[in-house]
């Protein structure tokens, strides 16, 4: 197992009280495999991507509980400086939203891209700029010799985040997090990064996270799919099976939220009601105040149970 | 605004009353006649060193006068040129940039236009010819300071009318057929008055600053009278035999401003925040 | 830009033009120059011929009108003190003062960058709350009172560094340090606002989850980004530094146009003078305006922006 998240619990100490914004989560990421995580904003999916390499805000950021294994190793126990040298950008590497805000304005895309290489002692002196040519290549950016010391002001948003994805896959990491890689870039630019994520795995082996809520480019590039609502993994499962028989309610919900041409439907499916507040949160069941198969056993936590091989889902309805 | 106590700068308003003070009593508390020379006494150190003693605390200068007495003098000074220079620069410039502001168009364009030019000029240099041309003395460094700076409150003053001009209640003066004089002194001014009083109290520091460099360089305030500038324009001279006469008028600089700026600052976050891009 | 750029040029053309007319105005408006000239005793015909020579007796606007035109052709006349021309006293000492305001620039901002980056990264440590204090006391103390403190310490009684005079590299230390004094709380203030907001950025974070060491990210990929205002604003620096050289320049007798022209103020030198403020009002307008080139110099961003 490339990547093993047992019990994970990142908390956020305010003002105003503790946030438990991941509140024991568990995944498991293969090689080769595309783990999609997937929730609303503020479900926690992006603080579970960052817990990660522990790329938490400063201060108030905790990794309160739980463990994370990669390749076996615990990451939870490693000290910041090793963190930095030998995980992040070298084995676990991260896109981030933005591509617009993700380069540094002032710095050309070569020095860039050969930051991590170099950082991490993959190459040096004369080799470092063929490896830096190497990696824009394969990220497909057209002459890439040429264009090392452009600044990113000169490359559309499209290309930008592929230079993103240069940075990330300069030292072949073993696990790419993917934040909501395609949300900023409109429609045919999103295809073009996602068959690129695509490629990306085929060529290196790489596992992938793709934290996103939008559940189209979860199904055209997951191969299992972990839904998360309020700081907690509700089903987890086949992009398949998930989609075509989601056993959550609130995967359910998600799904017929979704509006399909040639339905009678006038309205959107929304989901009525809030998510709870994660500084105090409930006993039980976090969905179950919005929930249309509530029942009175939902006020202790639901189990989660298997319902075919790989799928899970911790609801009682199921139990 | 909030009637709390807190954050008051206790510190600044004490030095600021204790100018105001020595500045308003002249003479009644002075230790010794400020003018008074006693050469038996001359270079004597402040008490606390070898051969000073309490009747001068921060030793004498080179006539033998009392520095302590002299800094208490030089108060006064600071505190008048403070008020006249900010009073008319700060009213100048106030009115300025109303009328610029509220009238726009041409008036507008030829303000911020003479604000340039004179804006090229270095202000020191500005008020160096402008302090030779007349006579040295108390009326010319308040008109050089008031010259040099109208043009600071006229900038700021025109950028708020130019945002009340829009208001919807100016306009409805306006159509109810309100004179414009009137619009001026019951519309504008009490909108413009916490930002103004938010001035002045900021340019207390500079303009102490300004007035001590130019009698400094001998354009101010001439003897027999006392300034701060002045007294460390004298001890320029003798600077190898007595530390204590350039050291302690600056210290008495340095305190008063430095009071005056976190006064400033304090009273600026409590009115107008949105001033503090300044 | 170039066309910006002219307009502005223009813009500033008109400024020193209408400066030159307030120099102008304003040194005619002190005693009679020829009090200066001629003995206390003299006959009123002396008088009256050295009014002529030096054409003090024509209507005012016409004296201006005669010194534009022969300022525009570099006639400034001639000093009335030392007999040479006054364009020449000040052009011979415009070197001396601008190296001392680059100087002084240099200094300020040697102390306000680094200073301002340890702030931000610490921020609220030690060398943030010192530096604040610091600077408030910077803000409240005279540049000429800083000058003499200056001298009484490490010329007079620790004998490090010379006082006055003009000739090799130590001399212009403490003169740098009294002139860059001032402006070190502000360029802090800027430096570190903008190193704060620069270390919240998405491209700084992505540097760190990434991998790369926390003293390249701080000094090498944010600092680039912060000093960006800085050193945009330095046209707006130096111009400062020009202002407060006259002042600096006196107590340290540096040989710039600043004392020239203090002494001359002092001995009604009028040409010297108007030639002395007017070209220190043209380097003053320009290095304000080397602001708006800077922009474009800087920032990539701006640079290929059409």
């Amino acid at each position: 197992m490339l990547l093993s998240v047992r019990d994970l619990q990142t908390h956020l100490h305010l003002k105003r009280g503790i946030l438990r914004a991941v509140d024991g989560v568990s995944l498991e990421v293969s090689e080769g495999e595309t783990l999609g995580l997937v929730g609303e904003s503020g479900s926690g999916k992006t603080l579970t991507g960052l817990s990660l390499l522990r790329l938490l805000p400063k201060g108030s950021g905790r990794i309160a509980g739980g463990s994370i294994a990669l390749d076996g190793q615990e990451l939870t126990t490693l000290s910041e400086v090793d963190l930095a040298r030998d995980v992040r950008g070298r084995r676990i590497a991260m896109i981030m939203q933005d591509p617009m805000t993700s380069l540094n304005p002032v710095f050309s895309i070569g020095d860039q891209v050969g930051n991590p290489i170099r950082n991490h002692d993959i190459a040096s002196g004369t080799q470092l700029r063929s490896a830096i040519v190497n990696v824009l290549t394969r990220v497909r950016i057209p002459s890439p010799a040429a264009r090392l010391s452009d600044y990113p002001n000169q490359f559309s948003g499209g290309q930008r985040q592929r230079v993103v994805a240069a940075m990330a896959i300069g030292c072949s990491p073993r696990l790419l997090i993917a934040d909501e890689p395609t949300t900023a870039l409109d429609v045919t630019i999103q295809v073009q990064i996602i068959s690129l994520l695509r490629q990306i795995q085929a060529d290196t082996g790489a596992g992938i996270i793709l934290i996103t809520h939008d559940l189209g480019v979860a199904a055209s590039l997951c191969h299992r799919v972990a839904v998360m609502y309020a700081g907690k993994i509700v089903e987890t499962g086949p992009v398949r099976q998930i989609y075509r028989s989601p056993a959550h309610p609130y995967t359910r919900a998600l799904l017929d939220a979704i509006p399909r041409l040639g339905t009678k439907r006038r309205r959107l499916a929304a989901i009525p009601g809030q998510p709870p507040s994660l500084i105090d949160p409930p006993a039980g069941c976090r969905f179950a105040p919005r929930c249309p198969l509530r029942m009175n056993k939902c006020i202790e936590p639901p189990p989660v149970t298997e319902l075919a091989p790989g799928h899970t889902a911790a609801c009682w309805t199921l139990a | 605004m909030r009637a709390s106590l807190k954050g008051v700068p206790w510190l600044a308003l004490l030095v600021l009353a204790a100018v105001l003070v020595c500045a308003a009593l002249g003479e009644a508390i002075l230790p010794h006649d400020p003018g008074d020379l006693d050469l038996g006494s001359a270079f004597l150190p402040p008490s606390w060193l070898e051969g000073g003693s309490l009747a001068m605390p921060l030793g004498a200068d080179n006539l033998g006068r009392d520095i302590l007495s002299r800094i208490m003098a030089g108060s006064r000074v600071s505190v008048i040129v403070a008020f006249y220079a900010i009073l008319f620069s700060g009213g100048i410039g106030a009115l300025a940039g109303m009328v610029a502001g509220y009238f726009g168009g041409r008036v507008d364009a030829a303000l911020m236009r003479l604000i340039e030019i004179q804006q090229s000029i270095p202000s020191i240099a500005l008020a160096l010819i402008l302090a030779a041309a007349l006579e040295p003395g108390l009326s010319t460094v308040v008109i050089v300071i008031v010259l040099t700076y109208w043009a600071w409150y006229a900038r700021i003053i025109r950028g708020e009318i130019m945002a009340l001009k829009g208001r919807d209640y100016i306009a409805f003066a306006r159509v109810a057929g309100v004179g414009t004089p009137t619009i001026f002194l019951r519309h504008l001014l009490p909108n413009i008055f916490n930002t103004l009083i938010v001035l002045a109290t900021l340019q207390v520091g500079q303009v102490i600053l300004f007035e001590a460099s130019l009698s400094f360089l001998g354009l101010g305030i001439q003897q027999p009278d006392i300034s701060w500038g002045l007294m460390l324009s004298d001890a320029r001279q003798y600077i190898t035999n007595a530390w204590w006469a350039i050291t302690m008028p600056g210290i008495a600089i340095m305190l008063t401003c430095l009071s005056a700026n976190v006064f400033g600052d304090w009273l600026r976050d409590r009115l107008d925040p949105h001033l503090r891009q300044l | 830009m170039g066309r910006f750029l002219l307009r502005r040029l223009g813009q500033g053309a008109v400024s020193i033009l209408g400066a030159s007319l307030i120099i102008f105005v304003i040194s005619r408006l002190s005693g009679d120059p020829v009090a200066l000239l001629v003995p206390a005793d003299a006959p009123q015909s002396l008088i009256a011929e050295i009014r002529g020579r030096f054409g003090l007796d024509l209507p005012l606007w016409q004296q201006y009108l005669i010194f534009l035109g022969r300022a525009l052709s570099g006639d400034f006349g001639n000093s009335y003190r030392w007999q040479m021309p006054a364009l020449t006293l000040i052009l011979d000492r415009l070197p001396a003062t601008v190296e001392l305001a680059l100087c002084g620039l240099v200094f300020s901002v040697m102390i306000a960058l680094p200073t301002g980056v340890l702030s931000a990264v610490h921020r609220g440590g030690w060398i943030d709350r010192i530096g604040r204090v610091f600077a408030m006391l910077g803000q409240a103390m005279p540049a000429f009172w800083v000058g003499l403190l200056l001298i009484l310490v490490f010329a007079i009684r620790l004998n490090w560094l010379p006082a006055f005079g003009h000739g090799s590299a130590v001399h212009v230390i403490l003169p740098a340090i009294a002139l860059g004094w001032y402006p070190v709380a502000a360029q802090t203030r800027v430096v570190r606002s903008a190193m704060l907001d620069v270390l919240d950025s998405d491209h700084i974070r992505l540097a760190r989850a990434l991998g790369t060491p926390e003293r390249l990210i701080v000094w090498k990929y944010a600092l680039r980004n912060a000093a960006i205002p800085l050193l945009t604003m330095l046209g707006v620096y130096f111009a400062a530094m020009l202002g407060g050289a006259f002042v600096v320049e006196t107590i340290f007798a540096w040989p710039g146009v600043g004392r020239t022209v203090v002494e001359a103020v002092f001995s009604r030198d009028f040409p010297v003078v108007q030639a002395g403020v007017l070209f220190t009002s043209i380097l003053f307008v320009l290095s304000n305006l080397l602001v708006d080139l800077s922009y474009g110099l800087v920032d990539p961003r701006i640079r290929d922006a059409r």
